[in-house]
């Protein structure tokens, strides 16, 4: 062999070998994640190098955490993780329409037929089913105020694939609810304004959003108080500590008078500091009831702190950088880099500041703001697998009511549209395709099956019955998909299931292409490290 | 040449395994998870017996505390952890009810076993135990006392009533002694919202030798080291707190002392010397008769503490001192400086003592606006001090839980049959699959009554027989009395648990079960590496 003379070391798979290593490791995914489809898709357990347990439903999470070494699932475990970044759902049946695109065309590749004729055929067929998309989508009018009705189906469908019922239609509310707290009109949706904050503490049926925020620190000064009402608040990136001279200085004294005095002069600049905020307290809160609350980005060392909380002032120092953004969001007012000329009207406005503690850990929650543009999903759960878990849930929840938004489309799901795609690329579009490339449409659309079946698989019904049922319902001219408690067709409009319309297109763009490469690799060349296990 | 690929394994890293299906991993968890239960069983209730802990650094644990076993066991089976997390949880939430919450769901997994056996998918158990849960506690809600949900936190009688049951499960015995020191203690702090109760108020000194009988309970703290100076008793002081050290001040920026003669240097000592000399005077003219310093405290300082007939405290810990202002009412000066008046705390009397060979120092506030209280354990080894103290953690906890509800059901195995009875009876009236598995989550509460009668050495089959012919009579409040040995209302006796400890185990442990059953596959890393931990000390042989 070639090879062989270039690097005697190199190893070589060819044609058919190495098609079916890629055919193989694709299947082999499918076969991992397949459970994972789905409302009743099972939970893996995964236990980390150091014993550490995750339990997980979420293909995205699933694929980071397996470690894949085999080179060709690594290439369509990326592709999957991409559609997450992308869309930030869908990647289970990104998975699963590879594999079983994959495994549709080793038919007809064993019978004989060149890959590169089929890819044709397969990419005439995505075309087709994209069109298809177009005007299979339900478009929803996004006016002034969005159908909250229609977000909460969308956010539900994808919450109860990640999570058991009960809970994910509790979390549905809650993602609706923040996404559209930040959402302001004509300007991008920007879900890092939604805080996700958890407490280890109650059950996870008690997570709830906060209409404000929650911040993972307290005040840092036993006296001042846990809870406030009515308070200004000052939102501030300014250093109230000493800081150290750039230059390299020293002080020189020859006695302790002199010495007190340097004492005192350093410490000058930053109570001026305080003193202004001071001053502005005074200004806003003398003779009425209001209370000032400082939250800074820096920090704020142990005497002035002393001073502030003199004066009744409560002080947060070390707040996140994006925290302050959401303060300002929430409460109004405006971020200040400097202390001097502050004005009353950089200031936010909170209706009630309290402190929460749980065991070692300090909570303050920042409520009854006026009109927020930014609010807190409060994660509660016993443990930390369980937070963990749904925590991907709001965040994948979160995307999808986003991507309704953007989208103004949803698309029917239970594997509606699957069916409908398969049975319009068989009828119409095979047709019209000269040749063997038809083949190719027909392994497309007996791959996108893949979603009904697998659905019906894992609720435990019989797949073939599932999806004859299917289809003749199709094939009648009625959209349906399928109810997985029955096994029975249904209307997935009546139901209110539907998936994000940009989650299916990335699937449809994304899955055939890394199919199409895969199936035309006829050569794998391992020279260096052992491909191979030892 | 062909790439070996068979299945997904061979797709992971090395040293990973994947189990997957009914019996490779929900068989092995339920019976992983079972051995763990085996172990918390024999240790439940009055009657447990103690389990002898041996930690990674050696340490011995002798303990009959569902929480401290399992933590010193250091689980490292996956599925066993998730029960140890749920009694973890409820161990922070509540204080007490650990081994119940992990006992319970060991006991609902082995059902699931054998429903699994019997042919039920799990995911029908799951929703046949959800139905169940959810049905408990409702029935819990209705076997309430009534009567109950009004408590005088600090009526003592009431507050030993309600703390009883959860101590005698850690010191049986012994608790007619303790209750009454932790409930004095947690009176004395209570604030005026019970609900405002900070467990961290009550504060537990173990000191080494005498006996249980010797315990008290000090309004005030016990601080376990000596005075600095030569002052070791005062009455009636005011109180100076610094929060940093007392000493000579220091500028942020390095200083150098310039000096050109001799006679400067002489000066220099003369000025630093009045400076303190300054400091301390300003502190003794506003009346305070103690120093307390968070920080060192200067040579210089000391001295001139003495001169003016200052008792000088060195609390280095910040959130001691923080307990200390609270108790004395002090605020804790971030400047040395001389202190307002208001600034200043009190306390009734602050003396050295020697108890069993160690020095502390008592400090007692006796009026009110005091925060802190310390109960004071005597015993004659360190575990046993351990487990004095972890039997006051959990009557403490206790009392916080009864300051938020104080709501109580009848003890003693009374309401976990009375749950069995009912719940048989709703489960009979379901229709489909979930019938039976509400059926065997009706059937675990009985693990609690069993235990208790195989604890105490009872012939539990009987007993629960004469339990149910009981409950079936109508009378939802008979227990089982372990000390005679027969089945009888134990109201009377005074042996009642509070509800919300009931509530949060049933409800964790059901949470942790259906976990349990949800995980079809696991997968493992490769364990990570790192410094072996010392192998334990080998075990006497058995």
């Amino acid at each position: 062999m070639a090879l062989r003379v270039l690097n005697p070391n190199a190893e070589i798979l060819n044609k058919s070998a190495a098609l079916y290593m890629n055919i193989n490791a694709a299947k082999g995914l499918q076969d991992v994640l397949k459970t994972n489809l789905g409302p009743k898709g099972t939970i893996k357990m995964l236990v980390g190098g150091s014993g550490d347990i995750k339990l997980t439903k979420d293909g995205n999470t699933l694929l980071k955490e397996m470690q894949i070494q085999n080179p060709t699932a690594i290439m369509i475990a990326r592709t999957a993780v991409a559609q997450d970044d992308i869309s930030g759902d869908g990647t289970t049946s990104t998975v699963l329409f590879i594999g079983e695109l994959m495994k549709q065309s080793e038919r007809y590749i064993s019978e004989g037929m060149h890959p590169r004729v089929l890819v044709d055929g397969v990419d005439i067929a995505k075309r087709a089913t994209l069109e298809f998309l177009e005007k299979f989508k339900t478009p929803v009018l996004m006016g002034e105020t969005p159908d909250k009705e229609m977000l909460k189906m969308v956010a539900r469908t994808t919450v109860r694939t990640k999570l058991y019922e009960s809970l994910a239609d509790q979390l549905t509310d809650i993602v609706v609810n923040a996404v559209l707290c930040i959402q302001k009109p004509e300007e991008p949706i920007d879900l890092f304004m939604v805080e996700i904050m958890h407490m280890k503490h109650k059950f996870d049926v008690d997570t709830h959003l906060v209409e404000g925020l929650v911040l993972d620190h307290g005040a840092r000064h036993p006296d001042m108080k846990k809870r406030v009402e009515n308070c200004y608040i000052l939102t501030c990136n300014v250093s109230l500590e000493y800081e150290k001279s750039e230059i390299n200085a020293g002080f020189f004294y020859s006695n302790a008078e002199q010495r007190e005095k340097m004492v005192a002069a350093e410490r000058r600049q930053v109570d001026e500091k305080i003193q202004k905020i001071i001053d502005i307290k005074k200004k806003v809160c003398d003779g009425t009831d209001k209370n000032f609350v400082v939250i800074n980005q820096k920090g704020i060392d142990p005497p002035s702190l002393d001073l502030l909380a003199r004066e009744g002032i409560v002080a947060l120092r070390r707040a996140k950088r994006r925290n302050m953004e959401r303060l300002v969001l929430a409460c109004g007012g405006e971020a200040v880099n400097s202390v001097d000329d502050l004005t009353p009207s950089v200031l936010g406005w909170a209706g009630l500041v309290y402190e929460h503690v749980l065991g070692e850990e300090k909570y303050t929650f920042v409520e009854n703001v006026k009109n927020p543009h930014s609010c807190t999903i409060l994660i509660k759960g016993p443990n930390d697998h369980t937070i963990a878990q749904i925590k991907d849930a709001v965040r994948d929840g979160l995307r999808a009511v986003k991507n309704t938004l953007e989208d103004q489309a949803v698309i029917l799901g239970a594997g509606a549209f699957e069916v409908a795609a398969s049975q319009h690329l068989k009828s119409t579009i095979k047709k019209t395709v000269q040749g063997r490339a038809q083949l190719g449409v027909e392994a497309f659309a007996d791959a996108l099956l893949v979603v009904p079946k697998t659905l019906a698989e894992n609720s435990g019904l019989d797949t073939q019955d599932v999806l004859i049922g299917l289809q003749a319902e199709h094939e009648k001219g009625n959209i349906v998909g399928l109810n997985h408690h029955t096994g029975e067709p249904m209307d997935p409009y009546m139901e209110g299931i539907f998936d994000n319309y940009s989650v299916k297109r990335q699937i449809i763009n994304s899955g055939p292409v890394i199919a199409s490469q895969l199936l035309l690799v006829d050569e794998v060349i391992r020279a260096g490290r052992n491909m191979r296990k030892s | 040449m062909v790439f070996q690929m068979q299945g997904v394994q061979s797709m992971l890293k090395e040293g990973h395994k994947l189990l997957s299906g009914l019996d490779e991993a929900v068989l092995k968890n339920i019976d992983a998870c079972k051995q763990l239960t085996v172990i918390t069983r024999t240790s439940l209730g009055p009657n447990g017996m103690n389990k002898m802990v041996i930690n990674h650094l050696d340490k011995l644990f002798v303990t009959n505390d569902a929480a401290t076993i399992v933590n010193e066991l250091e689980v490292q089976h996956p599925a066993a952890k998730l029960l140890v997390l749920a009694g973890k949880a409820q161990q922070e939430e509540i204080g007490d009810g650990a081994n119940l919450t992990i006992s319970f769901a060991g006991e609902l997994l082995q059902g699931a076993e054998e429903l699994i056996r019997m042919g039920l998918h799990p995911s029908e158990i799951i929703s046949g135990y959800t139905k169940a849960i959810n049905k408990a506690i409702e029935l819990l809600e209705e076997l309430v006392e009534q009567g109950s949900e009004k408590m005088d936190a600090k009526n003592k009688e009431e507050v030993i009533l309600r703390m009883r049951a959860a101590v005698a499960s850690k010191q049986f015995g012994q608790e007619n002694i303790l209750c009454p020191l932790i409930a004095d203690a947690c009176i004395q702090v209570c604030p005026k919202n019970p609900m405002n109760f900070n467990v961290d108020n009550v504060r537990v000194a173990k000191l080494l030798g005498a006996g249980l009988h010797e315990c008290m309970v000090v309004r005030g703290m016990v601080l376990k080291s000596d005075t600095v100076g030569t002052i070791k008793h005062i009455d009636k002081a005011k109180i100076a707190v610094f929060g940093g050290g007392v000493d000579t001040s220091a500028t942020e920026t390095k200083g150098t002392v310039l000096i050109h003669s001799a006679e400067q240097l002489e000066n220099y000592a003369k000025t630093e010397e009045a400076k303190v000399e300054e400091l301390i005077k300003s502190v003794a003219d506003t009346g305070a008769k103690v120093i307390v310093s968070g920080g060192s405290v200067g040579e210089m300082a000391l001295h001139f503490c003495e001169r003016y007939k200052l008792m000088v405290l060195k609390i280095s810990s910040k959130f001691e001192l923080r307990r200390f202002c609270r108790t004395t009412g002090a605020v804790s000066l971030v400047k040395l400086g001389q202190p307002g008046p208001d600034e200043l705390g009190f306390a009734d009397s602050i003396s050295v003592e020697e108890i069993g060979g160690v020095r502390v120092t008592i400090v007692k506030n006796e009026q009110g606006g005091n925060l802190v209280s310390t109960v004071v354990l005597r015993g004659s080894t360190d575990s046993i001090l351990d487990d004095l103290e972890r039997a006051v953690d959990d009557g403490v906890n206790t009392y916080k839980a009864m300051c938020r509800d104080s709501r109580l059901l009848p003890g003693a195995g009374a309401t976990e049959i009375e749950l069995a009875r009912r719940l048989k009876e709703f489960a009979y009236k379901e229709t489909g699959l979930d019938q039976y598995a509400i059926a065997k989550f009706a059937e675990s509460f009985e693990m609690v009554p069993r235990t208790l009668a195989e604890n105490a050495g009872l012939n539990a089959t009987e007993i629960i027989s004469s339990l149910y012919a009981e409950h079936a009579a109508g009378n939802a409040k008979v227990g089982i009395d372990l000390e005679q040995g027969v089945c009888r209302d134990v109201s009377s006796d005074g042996v009642w648990d509070l509800y919300l400890t009931k509530f949060f185990a049933l409800k964790y442990s059901a949470d942790a079960t259906c976990t349990v059953l949800r995980v079809d596959q696991i997968i493992m890393a490769k364990p990570a590496g790192g410094p072996k931990r010392d192998q334990p000390a080998p075990a006497d042989e058995d």
